[in-house]
């Protein structure tokens, strides 16, 4: 789609009938199933700062749960016990697909390679699942009592982690142009692209059993935008973390979306950001689309139990979520159809029939939307055990939904609309995406992994013959350079003749 | 590295495919009914009996990003 995008996934970890786990440990333990040999600490956190703020300026602290108070004085205590670094806190592996894997504070976490295919992004994202879910193997064996996870984004008491969908886009777009397009378009996304859950929560907890709506995340939204992630959430979020030219791009860093087990959930979702980023690049998206209140909107089209979805532009005009989002549609249509690919294509052609489907019957989206799935198998199990929606053993199966068990999850019970095949799933475990920097990442790791020094998204650092030297990454943006380097790696027989070949 | 990590990532094989037009009893006699994208409900339903009552009242997360 001619653009650079990525999807990161927290997922929630436990341990078999078992409330109270370190959390920590476990994330760290479980990572470290993926591998064999001893870990090597190489990723480079110089490019990450998560205090720098897109309106720029430098925060000088970030917002966090309550309850983390008492949980970081036991991390500490544990740390110093164990003398666990950071880096082994952090656990970060760098996979031969191009991908990230490692502990984020308390939940293993999946980045996939940046991809500029939707659906080369679908299978890295299912493969992330597949990786973990085989740790978790691996784990449950050694420990002798299983690991569970989930691809959510809540506790059911108050507790919510993330699932970010990133978007490489021009910076010269100043940062409210950006946020005047892209915060409604994020809040009325909900109705084909949220998850579905059973309550409304509070960060004190479950404030009203038995709802049942849109979104897991849309709860904790508090603010507009800003720097934080953990607390006092916004919907757009203003880290400066580009990894890539800072002087060309900013990354999008989009925090108010689910963790998604569809699909075409996913695609749709990714396909239809990534085409509004180029509206809003163009500068096509009119004022006229802002809605009034963005915090309350956004939980009240999630909480609606009528699905009429109505909201209020800041003109005072009143439209259903669904006109809002053909109000983006249109403008795509009308923009971006000269410059269409297949999928670009595939994404008005969805997009469009969705939002349809949503007006006339939101059922009929069993197969494709999990909001709509997860509905369905609630109501066909309420329906058949006579249980209550407040009755706690729904949220059970609300959680078991996510679990990314292929045999136990119930995502996997629903025969769901792919729109990738498990022999693309399987190739992404192990090989990049083909057009982007991921795949010189990938591949150098798979080929020259003991010469790799230090690695970040943006560069390598590589020891050859005693010296440092590093490979600045940041030109590959550009899929013509990416292609260059990706050649010249591939007919690269080491180290020497790539750094010749790149003239390093 | 990669070898070992290769060998540690394969999985079994399992159909994911959805029941689709085609897919079903093999019955090439007298009228075919629609076939309609349902799932089997009598497996998912055995599948949903299965998981613990109680699962999400124990599960306690950290918040994250």
């Amino acid at each position: 789609m001619e653009r650079l995008f990525g999807i990161e996934t927290e997922y929630g970890i436990t341990l078999e009938n078992e409330a109270h786990i370190d959390a920590v440990k476990q994330s760290i333990e479980l990572i470290k199933s993926y591998r064999q040999e001893d870990f090597r600490p190489v990723w480079d956190y110089r490019g990450e700062d998560p205090f720098r703020d897109e309106r720029g300026f430098r925060a000088n602290a970030l917002s966090n749960h309550p309850d983390e108070k008492e949980e970081e004085k036991r991390d500490r205590k544990r740390n110093i016990k164990e003398r666990l670094s950071f880096a082994e806190i952090k656990s970060d592996h760098i996979l031969a697909n191009g991908a990230r894997l490692y502990n984020d504070h308390a939940h293993p976490e999946y980045s996939t390679p940046e991809c500029s295919s939707l659906f080369d992004l679908v299978a890295h994202d299912k493969a992330g699942e597949r990786i973990l879910q085989r740790c978790a193997e691996t784990r449950s064996e050694k420990l002798g009592k299983r690991v569970l996870l989930y691809k959510n984004n809540t506790d059911f008491h108050g507790h919510s982690y993330g699932c970010h969908d990133n978007y490489l886009m021009a910076r010269e777009v100043p940062f409210e142009i950006l946020k005047q397009g892209i915060m409604p378009f994020f809040i009325t996304r909900q109705i084909f692209a949220g998850s579905g859950k059973i309550g409304i929560e509070t960060e004190a907890g479950l404030a009203t059993p038995g709802h049942y709506q849109l979104s897991q995340r849309s709860d904790f939204f508090h603010v507009e935008a800003s720097v934080d992630t953990m607390h006092n959430r916004p919907i757009v979020n203003t880290r400066d973390e580009p990894h890539a030219d800072a002087s060309k791009y900013r990354r999008l860093h989009g925090i108010a979306g689910d963790a998604n087990m569809s699909e075409y959930a996913t695609a749709l979702k990714v396909g239809t950001t990534a085409l509004v980023i180029t509206l809003i690049e163009q500068r096509r998206v009119p004022e006229s689309l802002a809605l009034v209140n963005p915090i309350d909107t956004i939980k009240t089209v999630s909480h609606d139990q009528t699905y009429r979805w109505i909201v209020m532009t800041a003109e005072g005009k009143t439209m259903s979520a669904i006109d809002h989002q053909r109000e983006y549609l249109a403008l795509a249509q009308k923009h971006l159809s000269e410059t269409v690919g297949l999928e670009t294509d595939w994404v008005l052609t969805e997009w469009e029939d969705t939002l349809n489907a949503l007006e006339a019957d939101p059922m009929s989206l069993t197969d494709r939307l999990d909001w709509v799935a997860k509905k369905w198998l609630l109501e066909t199990f309420a329906e058949e055990e006579g249980v209550a929606w407040d009755d706690p053993w729904l949220q059970s199966l609300d959680l078991e939904y996510h679990n990314i068990d292929l045999d136990e999850g119930l995502y996997y019970g629903i025969p769901m609309r792919r729109v990738v095949t498990d022999e693309q799933i399987d190739a992404a475990l192990h090989n990049p995406p083909a057009d982007t920097r991921a795949y010189f990442r990938g591949r150098a790791v798979d080929r020259f992994s003991d010469s790799i020094k230090a690695i970040q998204w943006d560069s390598i650092t590589f020891t050859v013959d005693g010296r440092t030297r590093e490979i600045n990454l940041n030109a590959l943006a550009d899929a013509a350079i990416a292609r260059q380097y990706n050649e010249a790696l591939d007919q690269s027989p080491n180290v020497e003749t790539l750094l010749e070949k790149l003239h390093q | 590295m990669t070898a070992k990590m290769i060998a540690q990532l394969e999985r079994k094989q399992r159909d994911t495919k959805p029941i689709g037009p085609g897919d079903g009893d093999g019955d090439n006699e007298g009228p075919k009914r629609q076939k309609v994208n349902r799932p089997d409900t009598q497996e998912l339903l055995k599948r949903m009996r299965r998981v613990d009552k109680d699962q999400s009242r124990r599960y306690r997360q950290r918040t994250g990003e």
